[in-house]
């Protein structure tokens, strides 16, 4: 096996966090978020 | 409002089909490169967040000159400079990080102060410093920002023609060289990058589009927070 996988398991891991983290975060808040019917109101 | 919500739900379970798919042909499908074995499986992310770094930014750049254009000025192009900026920021980070991660088995060093890794550090802390600009806020800070973001654009540039301007240890154009031949031979590694591309556009549009929404409701809070703070202080309703 190919030693170098370690390394890629870094990054592809490294990269899913950052992204993860970003994304769930912007959902988390677009949920919280007043809709339109609410700013209507 | 339902349409709108349907296209966003749409929108975003076709960017998460395109990443999985991403990730199976990165690890899965493509086959390891005859020099560099397994570590190349890094390049099908690294190129396309440098990309996309690149279109984030382009993207900052377009939006805040039309903000300043007095006819096209509108607060949806500094939430979108904003948005766009943000998630640039993002993949100059995950570029920075993957190719150090990849520089390891394959230069020997996670890190080199060479043209195009200090050229993009470079470009990492001046959109950095542009995000930090925007929440300093102020009298006229949507077009102090809009400024600053043309002025950090001038890097990008730089940091793509580096390669070509200077002596570097980092490799020419990944797919186009600079006779803009294409430098990749095997259909499985090609499609998987373009793959990467798309993915990362996809997921670039989904999330500024979310983050400008965002933008636009804390715009319209402080607004209405600072009109009641008036109304407080005069004691005439707003």
């Amino acid at each position: 096996m190919d030693h170098n996988w370690g390394y890629v398991a870094v990054g592809y891991v490294g990269t899913l966090a950052v992204l993860g983290t970003y994304c769930a975060v912007l959902i988390s808040k677009l949920r919280k978020a007043p809709t339109e019917k609410h700013e209507q109101r | 409002m339902i349409a709108s919500w349907l296209w966003r739900r749409w929108f975003g379970i076709l960017t998460l089909k395109a990443l999985v798919a991403l990730a199976v042909f990165g690890l899965v499908v493509a086959p390891p490169d005859s020099e560099q074995g397994d570590a190349a499986r890094l390049l099908y992310v690294h190129v396309p967040a440098a990309w996309i770094a690149y279109l984030a930014f382009f993207v900052t750049a377009l939006a805040s000159a039309l903000y300043l254009w007095p006819r096209t000025r509108n607060d949806s192009w500094d939430h979108l400079a904003g948005a766009s900026a943000e998630f640039g920021v993002l993949c100059t980070g995950l570029t920075l990080f993957l190719g150090s991660v990849w520089g390891k088995p394959i230069w020997g060093t996670w890190w080199q102060w060479e043209a195009r890794l200090t050229t993009t550090a470079v470009l990492l802390f001046l959109y950095l410093g542009y995000l930090a600009l925007r929440r300093l806020g102020g009298v006229s800070s949507q077009r102090r920002n809009a400024i600053a973001a043309l002025i950090a654009f001038i890097d990008v540039p730089i940091v793509h023609f580096s390669v070509s301007w200077w002596t570097s240890l980092h490799q020419q154009g990944s797919v186009f060289n600079d006779k803009m031949d294409v430098t990749i031979n095997d259909g499985r590694m090609a499609f998987t990058l373009w793959l990467g591309a798309g993915a990362f556009t996809l997921l670039f549009a989904w999330c500024c589009l979310g983050r400008m929404r965002l933008l636009g409701i804390e715009s319209k809070n402080s607004e209405l927070e600072l009109e009641a703070a008036i109304a407080q202080r005069t004691g005439v309703p707003s």
